[in-house]
């Protein structure tokens, strides 16, 4: 049975909700937290990819032990079990005016996020040919030494698309933050939605700025991927190389 | 060996598969079948059951009972008494609080009882037929170190609500009188808004009444709710407005319920006497 539909669809509420004060400040949060979690992630993943590859087999445990960890339980748990269940057990009014929704989602998202950095950095180590290390170390250089300056820059190229992803990822992600109270860019569309009853058109809203932050990310991402990949033969081509190419004349 | 691995790997998938079909099927036919009792002029009821939608997280009025999946409370009770009067099966869709109006529009159950006080807004969409009368109620932590008596009392405070109650309503229009706006945080469901009460994340939690003071009874002495409820409303049972003929049989059976003592019989046994439509 197809009950009459008492709830229409009407093109110009998404108007009105486009740009409402409550949805960009949505917006706001959910970039904030995605971009300061995935910096965080990326810095904290490098290491533990680090530790990971390492011939210390005290520091490669204990990343293993961290990935298989984070990695392991969804994120909504981690979020649960670390903003109430620490400021449950930690009956602390400094602690507890500290650890804030906001920080709590912040450090859970990038902890969590290093994880899966991890594993793209070993990905992009275990890439790098072993001659590159054995010519480091015959130069005099000590494993951190060549790793830093030989190994990872050459790894940062394969780990370029997959690590954008991870961006995407978390954007997205950020929706589950609702479990500790942070309103983003989905559940401000969803309390919007269920006071004023204007469900899709809140929802259309929040997909249209969704797509609008992954289609500027994606740009700056194979501009990243063009300018890594300088000394290859076959660049690749973006949207601003294809536009320079074509105002400077350069025959495609 | 790689051979053998492959028609293993195969006749796994195919079981598989075959099993997620058959358990597709099993599910229709649950629906289908053994409902002889159907409703004859109500369209929502020739199948011989009430599908009745509901956020399954609000004890006392809707909840699983502890350690299983069996829906309990004071709403499902009377839900299953007015299925029995109008002599039909009934099935419960458990579903978030902010979609469950979407949800009985577009036709995924007939009649929500959800703990839904009947509004203006909520009216334009839906049909509801009244079945009790509810107040919201304040809970805050044991002792109440801010003083809390009323909704004015909570200019300036943290309060913690769920998604798309009428709690959000009357915090926005308190805070028009507000000096110090209300932070209103809003979580999926009610449990963890209380939960961060508990944690010292928010100053105090604000639901329906009977909620409130189950909340604070089941809390161990960390919480209490403030003796006082706020604009008691009418709870409704909704319905799509095109149903009026199950609309009609709704409030028929309830009458018959509240006539014949089983409406007041369930209400006493959640010693929630005092919620009886007025």
């Amino acid at each position: 049975m197809i009950p009459d539909l008492a709830i229409r669809y009407d093109f110009g509420k998404v108007w009105d909700f486009l740009f409402s004060p409550i949805i960009l400040e949505a917006l706001w949060v959910t970039l904030q937290i995605s971009v300061l979690a995935m910096v965080l992630g990326i810095i904290l993943g490098v290491v533990l990819a680090v530790m990971r590859v390492s011939k210390n087999p005290f520091a490669s445990t204990l990343a293993g032990i961290y990935v298989w960890f984070w990695r392991g339980t969804p994120v909504i748990l981690q979020l649960l079990l670390f903003f109430f269940g620490l400021r449950g057990l930690i009956d602390e009014d400094i602690f507890r005016d500290n650890w804030t929704r906001f920080r709590a989602s912040v450090i859970i998202f990038a902890l969590n996020e290093a994880a899966y950095m991890a594993e793209i950095a070993r990905a992009g180590i275990l890439s790098v040919e072993t001659g590159q290390m054995d010519a480091a170390k015959s130069l005099g250089m000590t494993n951190l030494q060549a790793m830093r300056r030989i190994i990872l820059p050459q790894a940062l190229r394969v780990m370029v698309p997959p690590t954008g992803n991870e961006f995407i990822a978390i954007l997205k992600n950020t929706s589950v933050l609702f479990v500790i109270g942070i309103v983003e860019l989905t559940n401000a569309a969803r309390i919007q939605a269920a006071s004023s009853l204007r469900v899709m058109e809140l929802y259309t809203v929040a997909a249209f700025w969704y797509l609008v932050v992954v289609t500027v990310f994606s740009i700056g991402q194979a501009e990243l991927e063009r300018i890594l990949a300088a000394g290859e033969r076959d660049q690749p081509e973006t949207l601003f190389s294809r536009v320079i190419g074509v105002m400077g004349g350069r025959r495609e | 060996m790689p051979r053998l691995f492959r028609t293993v790997l195969t006749l796994c998938i195919v079981a598989l598969a075959a099993a997620f079909v058959f358990a597709a099927c099993n599910d229709d036919d649950d629906g289908g079948d053994d409902n002889g009792g159907g409703v004859s002029g109500v369209p929502e009821l020739e199948d011989g059951v009430l599908n009745v939608g509901s956020d399954i997280a609000y004890a006392p009025f809707e909840f699983y009972e502890e350690g299983t999946t069996t829906p309990d409370g004071l709403d499902i009770d009377l839900a299953e008494a007015i299925a029995a009067q109008l002599g039909v099966e009934i099935e419960f869709l458990n579903i978030g609080f902010d979609g469950i109006i979407p949800s009985l529009d577009v036709g995924d159950f007939d009649v929500l009882i959800s703990a839904m006080t009947i509004t203006d807004e909520r009216s334009e969409v839906i049909d509801f037929v009244p079945y009790i009368t509810v107040g919201t109620g304040i809970v805050v932590p044991a002792g109440n170190p801010d003083g809390i008596t009323g909704v004015a009392d909570l200019c300036g405070k943290t309060v913690a609500v769920q998604i798309g109650t009428i709690q959000v309503d009357i915090l926005e229009a308190q805070n028009a009188s507000c000096a110090e706006e209300i932070n209103i945080v809003i979580f999926d469901t009610n449990p963890v808004a209380v939960e961060d009460v508990r944690t010292g994340g928010s100053d105090a939690n604000f639901s329906d009444f009977p909620v409130a003071a189950e909340d604070a009874a089941l809390s161990d002495g960390t919480l209490e709710v403030v003796d006082t409820q706020i604009d008691p409303e009418p709870y409704g049972l909704g319905v799509r407005k095109t149903s009026s003929e199950l609309k009609t049989a709704l409030a028929d059976a309830l009458q018959a319920i509240i006539d014949n003592g089983i409406y007041a019989g369930i209400l006493a046994d959640w010693g929630l006497e005092a919620v009886a439509l007025q």
